[in-house]
């Protein structure tokens, strides 16, 4: 693997810090945002923090057919301002978005805003401070935010997914810079999102969805479980590149409400899927004859998703009458070991 | 391959990492999807050399005839970023 290492020289820190971010950033190498330099001894503190060979290639990333090593993804880490401690979560992370079974490639390549969004279950949300709850999907958590940024930085320098040359997407989204949170399982009156998928509760995991969009969706605050799932379902649509599936990120209030009316995760799954459609008329014919191709409708109606199998359920977020929805499908969940 | 003009250097670029740098790409202008029976055959007939070209053609003769333009329409020099398409 070839190496380069570039060399600054200043009598100020903050100087060498700003002549470091415009060199990467004339090399492509970031998000836009400024970056923390990846010196050999940061690289090998990450490397470390593994237990793994530097030379380890976790994956291969396409559409440039980069290889994922230890030491590379590493660098990555440290320009994001991770932790070391965060590698774990990282090597995770990339066994599942370089399964054969996830669409890794089209994400990068395509004129669709698509994304990875990573969910964390278990213990390690604690160990590295990984929100779960109020204010989970937004700024001022360092293991949100960071961990997120690696993964876009990985895409970009490893996959070559440079914006507007190797990935089309048109306008591309915020959701870019780092989508990720955890499961708030404390608050979670179901079994939570990585027991359902067959691990042990101990088990920290990661989960990689392919996901397009996020919607939040308010309301539903002092009314019964019907209503909370219409205003649920009312938000979403069928969509355009949505049909792998869909996420909820259920409200802590909500999933209280719903789990006291004595619904299941299941229940919720099949009464969301029989509420979220809608008269096919409503929509362009091409579309309606894509879905109804793809077995998303029959009888003039057009469904979210196949079946209720693919209305993943998470607890999410922080008090409120607030959920989040997501068109997002095919998850890959991996354990994260170390 | 068959593109439209708009993603003939992407398509070069996307072949390029299977292997395939030097397929040969027969273009029409941008965009396609309104035009009518007529005018899309005259599309398609004005692409005609171009495919039989590369049906018939050596892989030797395709390389050296494609070559220098394949290189920038691969990864055009120096460019890291592009809002227009590259």
């Amino acid at each position: 693997m070839a190496r380069t290492s570039v060399r600054f020289e200043s009598e100020s820190i903050a100087e060498l810090m700003t002549q470091a971010y415009e060199h990467a950033y004339e090399q492509g190498w970031t998000d836009g945002l400024p970056i923390i330099p990846a010196t050999p001894e940061a690289v090998q503190r990450f490397i470390g923090a593994t237990g793994r060979p530097a030379e380890e290639v976790i994956g291969i990333i396409p559409p440039r057919q980069g290889q994922a090593s230890v030491e590379v993804l590493a660098v990555n880490a440290v320009m994001a301002g991770c932790r070391p401690e965060y590698m774990p979560v990282l090597i995770a992370a990339l066994e599942g978005l370089t399964d054969k079974g996830f669409p890794l490639e089209f994400i990068q390549v395509t004129t669709n805003p698509m994304t990875p969004f990573l969910l964390l279950n278990g213990p390690i949300r604690q160990q590295l401070d990984i929100n779960s709850g109020t204010g989970c999907l937004g700024p001022g958590w360092r293991a949100n935010a960071t961990i997120g940024r690696a993964i876009r930085l990985i895409l970009q320098n490893v996959g070559g997914a440079l914006p507007g040359i190797y990935s089309k997407a048109s306008f591309a989204s915020p959701l870019r810079y780092s989508y990720i949170c955890g499961e708030n399982e404390e608050e979670n009156p179901w079994s939570p999102f990585h027991v359902d998928r067959g691990f042990d509760p101990h088990d920290s995991t990661v989960t990689v969805f392919k996901a397009s969009n996020y919607c939040n969706i308010s309301g539903g605050e002092g009314v019964g479980p019907d209503e909370i799932l219409r205003q649920i379902a009312s938000n979403m649509p069928p969509m355009y590149g949505g049909g792998d599936g869909a996420l909820l990120l259920l409200g802590v209030n909500h999933a209280q409400s719903l789990h006291e009316a004595g619904l299941t995760k299941r229940d919720l799954q099949e009464k969301l899927w029989a509420l979220a459609r809608l008269p096919e008329d409503h929509f362009a014919a091409d579309f309606a004859a894509m879905e109804h191709t793809a077995g998303r409708g029959a009888d003039g109606m057009l469904w979210r998703t196949e079946g209720p199998e693919r209305i993943h359920i998470v607890v999410a977020g922080g008090p409120g009458p607030q959920d989040v929805y997501m068109a997002a499908g095919l998850p890959q969940t991996r354990l994260i070991r170390g | 391959m068959i593109t439209t003009n708009t993603f003939t250097n992407f398509a070069r670029r996307l072949a390029a990492t299977k292997g395939c740098p030097y397929v040969v790409i027969a273009e029409t202008p941008n965009p396609i999807r309104q035009l009518e029976q007529v005018p899309l055959r005259q599309r398609a007939e004005a692409m005609l050399d171009t495919i039989i070209f590369g049906l018939t053609q050596s892989p030797t003769a395709i390389q050296r005839s494609i070559e220098k333009v394949a290189a920038t329409q691969i990864h055009p020099q120096g460019v890291v970023r592009a809002a227009m398409p590259v």
